[in-house]
Formats: structure tokens, C-alpha cells, sequence
């Protein structure tokens, strides 16, 4: 009986290789199934088709509302907006590239392991993150001000006409940033390509700051070819604007293919960063002297050995001093950027907390040790996490704002404080309520589905921003102690809701839903 | 009829998620120096019980006496006493397997435990990789580690769900003596396992559970061969 194939056997055919353009077709395909397949494990649907809604009419009511308002279109308020427009493109475009590049290529439509079993296509791949690149509030947030402005800049009679505009370039600018963004990914993926990114990081922004420090920063933007198409938006010619229609709509479906290239090279290179972290080898350190800190040395190594993390974590922490030292903000406009940042640092992890032991957790509850003290080495290390990426904000942003007053300075210490324990108290609320079983390997992977991810950041952001403007005008006050009063009085609030959930904490069986919840990633 | 008292004893344990009974009303005795495994099929409630016992999941109703604490009443001391290997996973996939060993000495007031500590992981052939982070470790080093980490501290229980999934001849050696020793000290081990083959090199005496329920408890010998997996599989069904 034969048992191999002989030299005098035919050659048995190789398999054809498929098409390009049906390969294309095919990835598309899998892009719907693979939706069908995570809409099917959305746990409250009705809540979630809500919520969808709510975001829809919002972002109507914002792309039409501000055109109907007084003096909308005019020659005054609206015509200064109508000139910062090209800018506020640009800058939207710079937005979506360091989101995009922050989480490795944007984010997975299925989780990197389930994914690995199915034959899902890097092309199918790009296609999710670029869908689910809107579900991020910063997006969703400079997506918003640029139709708002927008609106309120061209007023009522050019609104539609130029929304289409806003709407296809939100697309093509997403578009463009995810090619970069796989781009990078595949650069960083290469020897000495982590280095690599670095330095370009560190150019551009000698570059940035070397404009801005020369004063020509404004003449740059004033050269931008996004005037063209802000022009196309107000035109009464309805063949200028179907040019610019049609030439962001072509520049948006060039960019959507364009970007599966890059993605298919990231693809087929090995993560470096993440394979780093998962062979390298560290050395014991000495015993801790008490359980929390032995549990705050554990979670700390969970924390800041995590790839997203540490990546997250430096672009928040730089990013938005570095716009401040660009823009020029002053000590008593500081107060804002605890806020952003801290509210971001709970979305890299903190939002779903239990998440960090991962398998983990099964193992670490049947360890001896209250349930008190495992929950404030958590509630401790996010904390830290928080306050040393907001530190390091105020440090940037602080370069060029001069000598601070002491009321400002009260000001900003207790927006440190307050959102920290503010953002602490709603990431160990939510942590608690609805665990969710997600490895936090990859870049790309974040700690909750799409959909959540977009409620709790808008509840942080809402929350921060309003203390962060609350604290902002106490700055002005004269009495610098009044901020540390009302800072004592909304830390005690935020404490008091920390509480709480710490108490929740000790009954065994919500905790034990939490564990096995968790423990299944 | 063993006269001395159960080092672990359960009594009509119920365990419910939501609609689901994971247990529904399992019986269980075990004594110092010996060794049971808990068998049966998919959803048969093992790593339920095994959860019950190691004081991760409460009971909904029963009595569980781990060492002579109750489980649900004196938590920490009955998992002072216990050394557990989950079923899944078991590791925090960014901390190394000597940060785990440490966090455990820590906790459990161990005293000069390194030196053990390095002999367990030399004799699962994990001394080389003791400061890479588990996050990279294949499925049987995971297991393996899980199963020295249940064993440092010489607990008076020692639990094992699933200790030879996927686990090299070399590991299942090393697990089998890990049991070998914690009986010849007077330990109490059960072992849950769908390896009847190992069960019986394991275990002085099998449990056999079903829907939740325990279905048979015989000595180990009674599941030997041609003839015990027929037993067996009649259990099953």
C-alpha cells in the first residue's frame, strides 16, 4: 500500500491563488460577518441601539443646530471660524494619526486570540479598525467641533452642502491616518524600527516646536491645501463643490484600499515590543515588607509591563502638554489637562480593572489576603498610573507658561487630586460592575467592547472637563485657598463613592462573579 | 470507615450562576495522607467544587470544612491552609514565576522558602525561565508553574484542577511526586482530572460527579484497566 507520494506519481496541483480584487471582495465580506458576530454579543441590545441613537441625533443636532443660531455665516464670530476651518481640518488629521498610531493600527474588531482561529484577512482587518476608529471620544469629540464650527461658519445656507464635505473628509482623514498608522507599525517591527519611530517622534515635534518658536507656524497653516476644500464647502458654483466633493471622496476610497497594503506588511512582521516584554527576563528584587505592598508591586508589574499601557500612557502624557506648549496655554487654562489625561489613562485599562490578572485572577483570590487590601493596592496603583502621566502633562505644558500665581497653582494641585479620585472612583465603580474577560497583550487591545468604550469615555470627559473649568475659574479668584476647599469637599464626596465600592468588594460573591468573569480571557 | 475526622468535609453543596446550578448537592469526605480525584465529564461541576473548596467561589448553600475551618465563615485560614492550582490559567500573564512564588511566600509568612522554591521549579524544568513573564509561557509550563505554586507553602490541602492538561511526561512526573510527597506528609490532595489513567496513579480513592451531583466514590484500584473504564463510562452516562 502506497504511503507517500513517488517520483513517477503526478504532481498533485497547487492550490490556485486567488484574485486580488476577490481577495478584496472576500475581506469586505468577512468585515460584515465579523460585525454580525460581535453585534451578536452585545449584552443589552436595547440599551446599546439607544445609545447609538442618541449619538446619531446628537451629531445631527450639532452638524445643523449652530447654523441657525445669531450671527451664524456672518462677517463677524463666524467669518474668524470660517478662517481657523482649513486648520481645524488639518488638525483633525493629526488627531486620528496619533490615536491610530498610539494603539498599533487602531483598534481589533475581534480580540487578537479568538481572531486567530478564523481566516480573517489583514484587508478585513484595516477595514474594522477604520469603522470602529469613530467609536473613541477624542475622535468623536474634534469630529463634533469641526461640523459645530463648520456649521456656525458657514450658516444656514451652505450647511448641507458643506457637511458632505466635513462628513468625507472625517473619512478620508481616518482613512489617511490608518495608512500611516500601519505604516508605522510595520516600521516599528523591523530591527532597531522601535528606535526608529522614536527619533521620527522627536523630529517632528523639534520640528512643531521650532515653528511655533519662530512664529511661522501660522504661515504654515496658512499654506495648507485644506483652504481649497473649505472654499469647495461654501461655493455657489455647484460644480467647484462637487470638485471638492469628489476629490475627498476619491482621496477617501484610495486611501481605504491604499492602507490594506501596509497592514498586510505589519501583518507578516512579528511584534517586537510585545515579544520584548514577553521575553524578557527580570530580576528578583527583595521581598515586600507588607501584603499591599506586595500586591501594589504585583499590579504595578501588570500595569507597566503592559505594551498598551506604557504606549498609551506616553502619548497621553506628552501629547497634550506638548499641544499646550504649541498653543501656548496659560496656568489658569492648566486646569483642563489632568482631566483629559487622567480620563485617558482609565480607558487604557482602569475602566475594567480585574482585567490585569487576566487568568491570573483565579489564582491570586485563593491567596491568603483580605479582599481590602487586594482592592486598594488596585485603586493605588491606577492612582499612580493616573497622577504620574497627568505630573508629567503639567510638566510639559508648564515649559512655556511662565510663573504661576499661587491661586493657580492651588488651582491646578487640586484638579490633580480631585480627578484623579474622581476618575479612580468611576474606574473601580464600573471595574465592578461590568467585568470583562480581555487580554491586554496587544497594542491594539483595549479593556472594554467598542460600544462601552465610548459611554465611559464620554462620562469621564464630561465629568473632568466640568471640574477641570470648575477649578479654571477659581484660578482667578484671589483667595488661593478657596480651591483647596472645595477641593477638600469634592474629594471627600468622590472618597465616600470609593468607599463603597470597596465595601461592595468584600461580598465573596460578587466578587467571585468578577473573578471567573475575568479569568476566562 | 475512616475514624478519624475529614480534612476536607462537604456537605450538600449547592453552587447556582444565575439560572445555572454548576453543583447541585455534592458530598464530600477526604483525609490527612490521602489522595481523591474528582472525575466526570464537561460541566460535571469538578472545577466548581475544586473553586468552592480553594475559597474563590462562595457555596449558595452546603457546608465546606477545609482544615477544620469553614469555608465560608473563616476564609483567610481555610485558604491559609490550602494550596490551589486552577483549572485555567492560574498566572498573572505579566509577572514572573518568582514574583508569583514571592507574592505567595509574602502572604503565607514563609521563611527561608527559596531554597524549596528553586528545587520545585529545577524539578518541573522551569529554573531557567524563573524571571521571563508568564505572558509567554506555553500551555503545560503554565500548568506546571501553577502546580508549584500550589505546592510551596506544604499546605494541609492541596487542590489540583486539571494539573496534566497538556503537560509533558516530564511535568506529570514531577506532579505525581508533588502528590507522592504532600500524602507522605499527611497532606490531603484531591485532584480533578478527565485522565482516569492518572487519576488512578494519583489517587488512593475516585469520586465520580455528574450534573452536579456526586454519582460513585470507589478506591482508585476499581478504575484500573479495560474493565474500570467500562465502570467509568457507565457512570458517565
Amino acid at each position: 500500500m502506497p504511503t507517500a507520494v513517488s517520483s513517477t506519481d503526478l504532481v498533485p496541483e497547487r492550490p490556485r491563488r486567488r484574485h486580488p480584487v476577490s481577495n478584496a471582495i472576500r475581506a469586505v465580506a468577512d468585515v460584515g460577518h465579523v460585525l454580525r458576530f460581535r453585534a451578536g454579543t452585545v449584552r443589552h441590545r436595547g440599551l446599546s441601539a439607544l445609545g447609538s441613537l442618541l449619538l446619531l441625533g446628537v451629531t445631527a443636532a450639532i452638524a445643523i443646530v449652530p447654523a441657525y443660531v445669531e450671527g451664524a455665516g456672518g462677517p463677524d464670530e463666524a467669518f474668524d471660524v470660517l478662517v481657523v476651518l482649513p486648520t481645524a481640518l488639518a488638525g483633525f488629521v493629526v488627531l486620528a494619526i496619533v490615536s491610530a498610531a498610539a494603539s498599533g493600527g487602531g483598534r481589533e474588531l475581534i480580540p487578537r486570540d479568538p481572531a486567530s482561529i478564523h481566516p480573517i484577512s489583514p484587508t478585513t482587518d484595516h477595514l474594522g479598525a477604520l469603522l470602529l476608529a469613530p467609536l473613541n471620544i477624542a475622535w468623536l469629540i474634534q469630529a463634533w467641533a469641526l461640523m459645530g464650527a463648520t456649521a456656525f461658519a458657514v450658516g444656514s445656507s451652505y450647511v448641507y452642502q458643506a457637511q458632505v464635505v466635513v462628513l468625507l473628509w472625517l473619512v478620508a482623514g481616518t482613512a489617511f491616518a490608518q495608512v500611516l498608522a500601519w505604516t508605522l507599525e510595520g516600521v516599528r517591527r523591523v530591527p532597531h524600527g522601535i528606535v526608529g519611530v522614536r527619533m521620527l517622534n522627536v523630529v517632528v515635534f523639534g520640528v512643531a516646536l521650532g515653528l511655533q518658536l519662530t512664529d511661522q507656524m501660522i504661515s504654515v497653516f496658512d499654506s495648507l491645501p485644506t483652504r481649497w476644500f473649505v472654499l469647495g464647502m461654501i461655493a455657489d458654483d455647484g460644480g467647484r463643490w462637487l470638485a471638492s466633493v469628489g476629490v475627498v471622496l476619491a482621496g477617501a476610497l484610495v486611501l481605504a484600499v491604499v492602507g490594506a497594503v501596509p497592514a498586510h506588511i505589519a501583518a507578516h512582521r512579528v511584534p517586537r515590543d510585545e515579544l520584548r516584554v514577553e521575553s524578557g527576563q527580570y530580576a528578583s528584587r527583595p521581598s515586600p515588607r507588607s501584603d499591599l505592598a506586595a500586591m501594589v508591586r504585583t499590579d504595578r508589574g501588570s500595569v507597566w509591563r503592559a505594551v498598551p499601557m506604557r504606549r498609551g500612557v506616553a502619548v497621553l502624557a506628552i501629547g497634550p502638554g506638548i499641544v499646550a506648549v504649541l498653543g501656548n496655554l496659560q496656568w489658569g487654562s492648566m486646569t483642563i489637562l489632568p482631566g483629559l489625561v487622567a480620563s485617558g489613562g482609565a480607558l487604557l485599562y482602569g475602566v475594567n480593572a480585574w482585567c490585569l490578572d487576566s487568568r491570573g485572577t483565579l489564582w491570586r483570590e485563593s491567596l491568603p489576603v483580605s479582599p481590602r487590601t487586594v482592592f486598594d493596592a488596585r485603586a493605588l496603583v491606577l492612582a499612580e498610573f493616573l497622577l504620574v502621566a497627568s505630573l508629567l502633562t503639567v510638566a510639559v505644558a508648564a515649559i512655556r507658561a511662565g510663573v504661576p500665581s499661587l491661586p493657580e497653582v492651588t488651582a491646578l494641585i487640586s484638579t490633580l487630586l480631585v480627578v484623579t479620585v474622581q476618575v479612580v472612583g468611576a474606574s473601580m465603580r464600573w471595574s465592578f460592575k461590568r467585568p470583562y474577560a480581555v487580554d491586554l497583550r496587544s497594542s491594539r487591545a483595549t479593556p472594554a467592547p467598542p460600544s462601552m468604550m465610548v459611554a465611559y469615555s464620554a462620562r469621564l470627559a464630561l465629568s473632568t472637563t466640568v471640574t477641570g473649568l470648575f477649578f479654571s475659574a477659581l484660578s482667578q479668584a484671589d483667595d488661593w485657598s478657596l480651591s483647596l476647599l472645595i477641593a477638600v469637599a469634592m474629594l471627600s464626596w468622590s472618597g465616600i463613592r470609593l468607599i463603597r465600592v470597596r465595601r461592595l468588594w468584600d461580598d465573596p460573591a460578587e466578587r467571585a462573579r468578577v473573578v471567573t468573569t475575568v479569568a476566562v480571557a | 470507615m475512616n475514624d478519624r475526622p475529614p480534612i476536607v468535609d462537604v456537605r450538600g453543596l449547592h453552587v447556582r450562576f444565575g439560572e445555572v446550578e454548576a453543583v447541585a448537592g455534592v458530598d464530600l469526605v477526604a483525609y490527612a495522607g490521602q489522595s481523591s480525584a474528582l472525575l466526570g465529564r464537561n460541566g460535571a461541576g469538578k472545577s466548581t467544587t475544586m473553586r468552592v473548596l480553594a475559597g474563590v467561589v462562595p457555596a449558595t448553600a452546603g457546608t465546606v470544612i477545609v482544615a477544620g475551618y469553614d469555608v465560608r465563615h473563616e476564609p483567610l485560614m481555610a485558604k491559609r491552609a490550602v494550596g490551589y492550582c486552577p483549572d485555567v490559567g492560574g498566572l498573572v500573564p505579566r509577572a514572573t514565576p518568582w514574583e508569583h512564588l514571592q507574592l505567595t511566600a509574602r502572604l503565607r509568612r514563609l521563611r527561608d522558602w527559596e531554597d524549596r522554591a528553586r528545587d520545585l521549579l529545577e524539578r518541573f524544568e522551569l529554573g531557567d525561565v524563573a524571571h521571563r513573564v508568564t505572558a509567554g509561557f506555553s500551555h503545560g509550563m503554565g500548568r506546571r508553574l501553577s502546580v508549584v505554586l500550589a505546592a510551596l507553602h506544604e499546605p494541609d490541602v492541596l487542590l489540583l484542577d486539571e494539573p496534566f492538561d497538556g503537560v509533558d511526561p516530564i511535568g506529570v512526573e514531577a506532579t505525581l511526586e508533588v502528590v507522592s510527597d504532600a500524602r507522605a506528609r499527611g497532606a490531603c490532595v484531591l485532584v480533578s482530572t478527565h485522565l482516569r489513567e492518572l487519576a488512578v496513579e494519583a489517587c488512593t480513592t475516585v469520586s465520580v460527579l455528574r450534573g452536579g451531583s456526586r454519582v460513585a466514590t470507589m478506591a482508585s484500584t476499581e478504575m484500573l484497566g479495560e474493565e474500570g473504564a467500562r465502570a467509568y463510562r457507565g457512570l458517565l452516562d
